[in-house]
């Protein structure tokens, strides 16, 4: 005890000195939360629904997605002719834009063709028998080969309405731009319903670090007294909410694997029943890494900021 | 050295301290006595930076550690040992995780910070509880493991707030006897205690003070 120096004799590297601080501490809160395993897990599935739910919404927005330009392939136009129209002059129409630049197919439906189609379809076809004439037209289904919501389909329209024997044509466009509308607001509110649960998840977790700080009030009045800098003081928490963030982003996504798994028998029928080549997709790779990223994050930040809350408080006082 | 230069430090309309001048050579143990509220706390948490005068300068070596930027005060406190009343231990980790507490903050390897901490329990008689709950031992024996900390990392400074209010006095003399020893090895020990009849046994300055003021600072 006879040298009474502030440079003591045997010491570390700076290097060695960090690394085996930072060991220390992440083994201490380590342990100091398997110690209390309820609460630990309560924590970790807090932080873990909150980020779980509104990336389950991403997940399902992103499998309507491409869902979508197929519906908008089936946007197709019919070009109702006149009814005095004959066949020759249906066909002249037909061959005359085949061409077009914007038109991607055209297919002629006979005045008899839609009777017997609509006969069928409707159960009325001795009904329609006893029509004296057909009250039906010649028309012409046109594939267009621009986005439905375009308004140079409406130019299309406007054009096709031009040609001579067209009495009209029938775009039910309409519920294509809402379904799309639709998509864009569910995605809005997709990401502010995340916002709101990932700020809940914050907030759960500053007032359990702010907890799981004040639990320590004692040792880090002595530690700060007898030397050890706010870093040092600091560190054990920052492992705390690290080990809550990672773990509830884990959780996250082990829930997200688990929810797609059970999903994907029910979605992937539906997706054969509407045609659809289509198949659920899954969270992949990416969804739980980006969970437990983002997990990690949260955690560390926001025990750094309780951390030094907490001490701001402690040296005003 | 320690300097105290027309230190002031005022809470509201109370002065803790007022116009302090005081000098503690280096190797020299002194005794802070006074009444409670006489200012004695505050100068010890001046003296560790807890707390910045109102007025007037404090140097240790000559440093003024108003100077101390904040970052560097950690450094600092790294050159006193602190002894507090109520000794501050950590239940829940053992005697020697205790005492080691200085020495992982101040990055020793777990080679050297464990024979020093044995050391350190040696001195004050502990070495056989270095692996028990502190919970677990005495008074006499908690604030004995507080000492063995407070010296384990070697410092310069021995401070103690009161560190025998809460014992008898026969553990009490043990205690300063303990301090003595420390003294009598070159560390320089500053006890603030209000037991008047205790520091009569030893023959070291006794500064008194009263109501903030320096009362008398007497060698004997």
């Amino acid at each position: 005890m006879n040298s009474p120096t502030g440079q003591p004799a045997e010491r570390w590297t700076r290097s060695a000195v960090w690394r085996a601080q930072h060991r220390i501490a992440a083994n201490d809160s380590w342990r100091k939360l398997l110690h209390r395993p309820v609460a630990t897990g309560l924590v970790w599935l807090v932080v873990a629904i909150s980020l779980a739910l509104p990336s389950a919404l991403l997940l399902t927005v992103a499998n309507l997605r491409p869902i979508v330009p197929d519906l908008a392939r089936s946007a197709q136009l019919s070009v109702m002719l006149d009814r005095e129209a004959d066949r020759a002059s249906a066909e002249a129409v037909q061959g005359q834009i085949e061409n077009w630049s914007q038109i991607d197919a055209v297919r002629l439906v006979s005045r008899e063709q839609a009777l017997s189609e609509f006969g069928e379809q409707t159960g009325l076809a001795t009904l329609l028998a006893s029509l004296d004439r057909n009250p039906l037209p010649h028309t012409l289904r046109v594939l267009p080969r621009l986005p439905a919501h375009d308004s140079a389909l409406n130019h299309l329209i406007g054009e096709l309405e031009s040609l001579p024997n067209v009495t009209r044509v029938v775009a039910d466009t309409r519920w294509m731009s809402r379904l799309e509308e639709t998509l864009v607001a569910g995605e809005r509110w997709v990401l502010a319903l995340g916002g709101a649960m990932i700020l809940g998840a914050i907030l759960a977790l500053a007032n359990t670090l702010h907890l799981a700080i004040d639990a320590r009030r004692e040792e880090i009045l002595v530690v700060r007294v007898i030397g050890g800098s706010p870093a040092f003081v600091r560190r054990p928490f920052l492992y705390t909410g690290l080990y809550f963030g990672v773990g509830g982003g884990v959780l996250a996504a082990l829930m997200l694997w688990a929810l797609s798994l059970w999903l994907t028998g029910p979605v992937n029928a539906l997706f054969l029943l509407y045609d659809s080549p289509g198949q659920l997709q899954g969270p992949g790779l990416v969804y739980p890494l980006a969970l437990i990223l983002l997990g990690a994050i949260i955690g560390w930040l926001v025990s750094w900021a309780a951390a030094e809350h907490y001490f701001r408080q402690l040296e005003t006082r | 050295m320690i300097e105290f230069e027309r230190v002031s430090r005022r809470f509201g309309d109370l002065d803790a301290l007022r116009h302090l001048n005081l000098k503690i050579d280096q190797g020299e143990m002194a005794f802070i006595t006074g009444h409670s509220g006489a200012g004695k706390s505050t100068l010890l948490r001046l003296l560790l930076l807890l707390d910045r005068p109102s007025s007037g300068e404090i140097r240790v070596k000559g440093e003024l550690t108003s100077a101390i930027r904040s970052h560097r005060v950690p450094r600092y406190r790294r050159r006193f040992g602190v002894v507090f009343q109520d000794h501050r231990l950590l239940f829940d980790r053992s005697v020697h995780d205790n005492v080691a507490l200085p020495l992982v903050i101040a990055g020793f390897s777990p080679r050297e910070s464990a024979r020093r901490v044995r050391a350190a329990l040696d001195k004050v008689g502990l070495l056989a509880q270095e692996s028990v709950n502190p919970a677990t031992l005495s008074g006499g024996e908690q604030q004995r493991v507080g000492i063995a900390r407070a010296v384990v990392a070697r410092p310069e400074f021995l401070i103690a707030d009161e560190p025998t209010g809460n014992l008898d006095p026969q553990l009490s003399s043990e205690i300063m006897a303990l301090f003595e020893a420390f003294n009598q090895v070159g560390v320089t020990v500053l006890v603030a205690t209000h037991d008047l009849s205790l520091i009569s046994q030893f023959r070291h300055r006794i500064v008194t003070l009263s109501s903030g003021r320096l009362a008398s600072a007497e060698t004997p």
